[in-house]
């Protein structure tokens, strides 16, 4: 069984509804929030150890913001962000996982949605040993 | 980007005035010398050469010049090529009339050559323009008559071709003028009426065109919106679904689970329909390529390994020859190898198991030459035009596979075309289908 607090931000309730059971049924404990600024808010009062973090909510740079935002500061720039878009797809978003870039989007992992529950848990659990 | 365009064709058109000058001159050495050795014509044959050389050398100023236009730092604006035209056919005339006058005059009757000049100035330039050189030959080959006629101006005789003079008969000069001025006029409107018709014409062409392109750029934003739309939906649908066929929420029973699964396979493949419909129309919107040097070899070798589990399970053999060293190609890798895996998902699909797939890779020039070709059910005649238009299926490839987005082959096409390069479809003689597409070796200012 897992063990750690989550934060899932996103605008999506299905979808934060759906990861957080597949989580919570592995033990983890889930909070969330629907956007930047309240995902803000929740990660100062829960300290979780992970974020999953939507690229696209209302604006299409709100997670982006948001995670540059919280790797900008000293005291959340530990905690690992999973974040959910289309990296991989180059087609779609171009963003570089280097710094020093003007797109640079400092995450540690990627996954597109839909994530398979299998994959997101593989995800979760390696990012939480490694921090 | 307009202005240039103009600069490069009317660069072309000058071109065009060059390379004609260079049959000219070829024409008039050859003219005075076939004319004075076998035909026994006599002629002021050193002027004649004289001006041959003459314009040999001019022709070759200009020539370097159109060079220098064309490959140098800065292109020259429009109305500067345009002047250097109007200069050319300006100076042809007076080339011409001393051609003329060197050569018998009214009596020889290459004057009939102004009339080239005429249309090439109708079709150059504008219609004002062309009846401005109209009047300039007019008054320059009648002022040459009439000055030769009147004896202010020496007249060469054309021995052995007009023996009796016709030059200071007045009557002669008169007629013969007469209808040399009708001609260059007629001539001038003419020509200049077809070529402005045609200017008017092709420039409404492109004025549609370019109205069109910006529908399609609406369209295309229009789509981008409902597709992410679309995409954000099924994503939370398919989750939910997973979720519950994992059991992560508990058993089911057989019919529950039948149901669930029938919902999620439809769901997944409304998913991959809307996710190429998104990529296409995103490449469509951005029209930006990610170029780096890529290893073609690794994509291809990726797309290989993409379809293999499908082969495997129809026995279909899929070979390869890859020769030649393909590790520095310029261009986005992940799109090359998503169009190498489509064409070779495609083969496979649409080949009879105990099939042959295969993908060759070889230089052609300054490309890259990829082709699959399959054993397959081949592309019928009525379905060819039409196979890269997006959400086009072939009535057999629709009987063979009832679902598929005709996407795949739309979205190949615009990432050859954005490198540069080419994609097309050819039956194989015995059965099947090989596509074939290009990619640049180099970069090329598209690609750039």
């Amino acid at each position: 069984m897992g063990q750690g607090r989550i934060l899932i931000i996103d605008d999506d309730p299905d979808i934060t509804e759906a990861m957080s059971v597949v989580l919570e049924n592995k033990g983890y404990t889930v909070a969330s929030a629907a956007d930047g600024s309240a995902g803000l808010e929740q990660v100062a009062a829960e300290r979780p150890d992970l974020i999953i973090l939507d690229v696209m909510m209302r604006t299409s740079q709100e997670g982006f913001e948001l995670s540059r935002q919280l790797k900008g500061s000293a005291e959340y720039k530990d905690i690992p962000i999973l974040m959910l878009t289309a990296v991989k797809d180059k087609t779609g978003l171009d963003f570089k996982s280097t710094a020093g870039d003007e797109s640079w989007l400092p995450v540690e992992e990627f996954l597109d949605k839909p994530v398979k529950p299998d994959v997101l848990l593989e995800k979760v659990a390696s990012l939480l040993s490694k921090s | 980007m307009e202005n240039l365009l103009k600069s490069t064709s009317l660069i072309q058109r000058a071109y065009w005035l060059v390379r004609l000058r260079w049959v000219a001159i070829v024409m008039l050495g050859a003219a005075t010398f076939v004319a004075g050795r076998f035909l026994h014509i006599t002629l002021a044959a050193g002027a004649l050469y004289t001006i041959t050389g003459v314009l040999l050398v001019y022709n070759f100023v200009l020539y370097d010049l159109l060079r220098y236009w064309t490959w140098g730092q800065k292109a020259p604006s429009p109305g500067r090529i345009g002047r250097m035209l109007t200069f050319q056919i300006a100076a042809d005339l007076v080339i011409l009339t001393t051609i003329l006058h060197f050569a018998g005059g009214i009596e020889n009757p290459f004057s009939f050559f102004f009339v080239f000049h005429m249309i090439l100035a109708s079709i150059l330039r504008s219609k004002w323009e062309s009846y401005v050189h109209a009047s300039s030959a007019v008054l320059l080959f009648g002022g040459l008559v009439v000055l030769e006629g009147l004896g202010v101006l020496p007249h060469y005789d054309l021995v052995g071709f007009a023996d009796h003079g016709l030059y200071d008969k007045p009557i002669f000069v008169f007629g013969f003028l007469f209808v040399f001025v009708v001609t260059l006029y007629l001539v001038v409107y003419m020509t200049s009426s077809i070529s402005e018709q045609l200017r008017i014409q092709q420039e409404s062409y492109e004025r549609a065109n370019k109205l069109l392109e910006e529908k399609d750029q609406l369209k295309n934003q229009y789509v981008l919106r409902l597709t992410h739309d679309i995409k954000g939906h099924l994503a939370a649908i398919q989750s939910c679904l997973e979720i519950v066929i994992a059991g992560t929420v508990g058993a089911l029973n057989d019919k529950q689970t039948d149901l669930i699964d029938r919902a999620h396979r439809r769901t997944v493949k409304c998913m991959a329909f809307i996710t190429a419909l998104l990529k296409l129309t995103r490449m469509k919107l951005t029209g930006e390529l990610e170029v780096e040097r890529f290893s073609l070899k690794n994509c291809l070798f990726n797309a290989l390994a993409a379809v293999q589990n499908k082969a495997r399970a129809k026995a279909i053999a899929v070979s390869h020859t890859i020769t030649t060293s393909t590790d520095e190609l310029p261009g986005e890798a992940v799109l090359i190898e998503e169009t190498v895996t489509n064409l070779l998902f495609n083969a496979v699909r649409y080949t009879p198991e105990g099939g042959a797939v295969e993908l060759e890779v070889r230089d052609d020039g300054p490309f890259v030459r990829v082709t699959v070709s399959d054993t397959g059910i081949g592309i019928p005649d009525e379905a060819m035009d039409h196979i890269f238009e997006e959400f086009y299926r072939a009535p057999n490839a629709r009987a063979v596979e009832r679902d598929g987005t005709g996407l795949g082959l739309a979205f190949a096409k615009e990432v050859v075309e954005r490198h540069g390069g080419t994609i097309e479809a050819t039956r194989n003689p015995t059965a099947g289908t090989t596509f074939t597409f290009t990619l640049p070796q180099r970069l090329t200012p598209e690609t750039d």
